[in-house]
């Protein structure tokens, strides 16, 4: 059985329609792609399936569990966490900080906080000891104390992906994350999902704007345009595949008027 | 780090002995009053620092919890505490039974403020921004008025903490220890839950809701939890108010209050706790400074308020502690 089964997903915001009769379903361990031009409901399938949105029409599945229209934080505790694509970090807080948040052992507040119980000390010290692992996982050790704001670029997208991996999640959406990024950077951020894969057994599904950046990278790549999707296989059948070359550039009949 | 908070002890009790001792005997007692309140501001101040300074929702109708600390502290001592008291002084001096009857007065008041901010902050807490910040502005009107109209605790010839009955057992509650020593475990509280681990969900919450959902985090229930604390601590301070006042009218918990409240938080720094004591101290000594200026005092009160804001646009302090504070839920390195 499938990790994530989406059928029959519609998501429609009044009149428009942003994404309709979506099927989409993920393996366990692999690392999909889901492709496709400007609004054509890649972001909003990412918000259906962590909760941000309630689907119109459809199911998704998880583990086994339908989710749809589950709460966010719902969601997250059973094991899905994403990045977003225009960056949404603690801004005020440390680095650390932001890794910590995601600790549920480290988050859990109340009277405990107050009266210091004796298992106090020792849970916000492994908190931070592994909040402090997952920086130096992603080359973030020397900015644990400084503010999430005034991380370079790079290295703020790097951090979302640690605050993400915090929560310890079996399936892992990234939203755009080699956005902005020049080709060494791109390069560099290849690297470092296959070795997160690997490490953390992960199930990665990652949203990009064309098919280069995942063509030696995913395993099988989903093309969505106008909210349907057009096209679902290995990189190289979907980059011959007429519909994808037409709904990125158009078809010949359009070049020949 | 033992060392350290022995000192820090100390030097709480030294600073509450100085208060109680010496500070009435060399002090006149406008000034002791003005310290009274003070301390009073500084626990409202400091509870609305969790709501709108670690939380990120702006609540502007504080002193309405406060209204409600303040009437149901009163009501208590006033219908049940003399009796009360009269029978406990029975068995034991009168001066150790009311040691013993001010925290739970207190509480009491605490508690029936947490209670409504309960009943406010579930539907208010859905909505956002200025949506949230006017929907508590009517909860704290409403609040107002309404004990307005309870005859029972005075309506609009407020309420005297006499009670006819026992006219022996003087109800009020004039100790700057007690004020101040209220204040330091508030401080202390809060400061706990904001810069503990826990502290984080709160801090998360402020700085970006969705990213804080998509980590796990319940933020309409630590959005709860913010404010069922600050409304707890606020009945407290009305609480304290009201026993050291010995009078009260609902006037004294109107919007004018609430917004003092929001400008002693926002010109502390929203997000620093020392911030919201050091504004709560001087704006509420400021118009008592001023004084001597007759009508222009409040003029200038004004334009001092305009001028530090355009000096300090992120307030006194900003996110900044002073030294002991922020080290307070550290726990971890």
């Amino acid at each position: 059985m499938s990790l994530l089964e989406i059928r029959g997903l519609s998501v429609r915001f009044g009149g428009l329609s942003a994404v309709s009769c979506f099927d989409f379903a993920v393996e366990a361990g692999s690392l999909v792609a889901l492709i496709g031009p400007n609004g054509a409901g890649k972001t909003t399938a990412f918000n259906v399936i962590t909760g941000v949105y309630a689907p119109s029409e459809g199911s998704v599945v998880f583990g086994g569990r339908a989710i749809g229209g589950k709460a966010p934080h719902v969601i997250s505790a059973l094991g899905i966490a994403r990045t977003f694509q225009n960056i949404r970090l603690f801004r005020s807080l440390s680095a650390l900080e932001n890794v910590r948040a995601s600790l549920e052992g480290a988050r859990r507040s109340g009277l405990r906080d107050v009266l210091r119980l004796s298992s106090w000390r020792a849970r916000q010290d492994a908190a931070t000891l592994a909040a402090r692992a997952l920086l130096d996982e992603l080359a973030l050790g020397g900015f644990a104390d400084a503010r999430a704001d005034s991380l370079p670029y790079g290295e703020q997208r790097r951090l979302e992906i640690a605050r993400a991996l915090a929560t310890r999640p079996r399936l892992l959406l990234l939203d755009e994350p080699a956005a902005g990024m020049n080709p060494a950077e791109k390069l560099a951020l290849r690297e470092l999902i296959r070795r997160l894969r690997q490490d953390h057994g992960l199930t990665i599904v990652l949203i990009d704007h064309d098919v280069s950046f995942v063509m030696n990278l995913c395993d099988r790549v989903v093309v969505l345009d106008h909210g349907e999707r057009i096209a679902d296989g290995s990189p190289e059948a979907v980059r011959r595949d007429p519909a994808v070359i037409e709904a990125y550039l158009g078809s010949d009949a359009e070049f020949a008027s | 780090m033992r060392v350290r908070s022995l000192l820090a002890a100390s030097g709480v009790v030294a600073l509450l002995v100085l208060l109680e001792v010496v500070a009435p005997r060399v002090l006149n007692p406008y000034y002791v009053t003005i310290l009274s309140r003070i301390g009073i501001a500084v626990i409202a101040a400091v509870s609305l620092q969790l709501v709108n300074g670690f939380t990120g929702q702006f609540s502007i109708g504080h002193a309405g919890f406060m209204a409600i600390g303040a009437y149901a502290s009163a009501a208590l001592s006033v219908f049940a505490g003399a009796a009360l008291l009269d029978a406990v002084s029975q068995v034991v001096p009168l001066s150790l039974a009311r040691i013993a009857y001010f925290p739970l007065v207190l509480g009491f008041g605490g508690l029936v403020a947490a209670v409504s901010g309960l009943v406010v902050a579930v539907p208010a807490l859905r909505l956002r921004g200025d949506y949230l910040a006017i929907a508590t502005l009517g909860a704290g009107e409403i609040i107002r008025i309404a004990i307005l109209n309870i005859d029972v605790v005075g309506g609009a010839r407020g309420f005297s903490l006499a009670s006819p009955a026992h006219p022996a057992i003087d109800l009020r509650f004039e100790s700057l220890a007690g004020v101040f020593g209220v204040a330091v475990v508030t401080i202390a509280v809060i400061a706990r839950l904001v810069y503990a681990g826990g502290g984080l969900a709160f801090r998360a919450v402020r700085e970006d809701e969705t990213a804080a959902e998509s980590i796990g985090i319940a933020t309409t229930r630590v959005k709860v939890e913010a404010f069922l604390v600050a409304s707890f601590f606020a009945g407290v301070a009305g609480a304290l108010f009201a026993h050291s006042e010995g009078y009260i009218h609902t006037n004294s918990f109107g919007f004018v209050r609430s917004f003092e409240l929001v400008a002693f938080v926002v010109l502390g720094g929203l997000g620093s706790l020392t911030g919201a004591i050091l504004a709560a101290a001087t704006l509420t000594a400021l118009p008592e400074v001023l004084r001597g200026f007759g009508e222009w005092r409040m003029i200038l009160y004004s334009l001092l308020l305009i001028a530090t804001m355009i000096l300090r646009p992120q307030g006194l302090l900003g996110q900044r502690e002073l030294w002991p504070i922020s080290r307070l839920g550290r726990g971890a390195k």
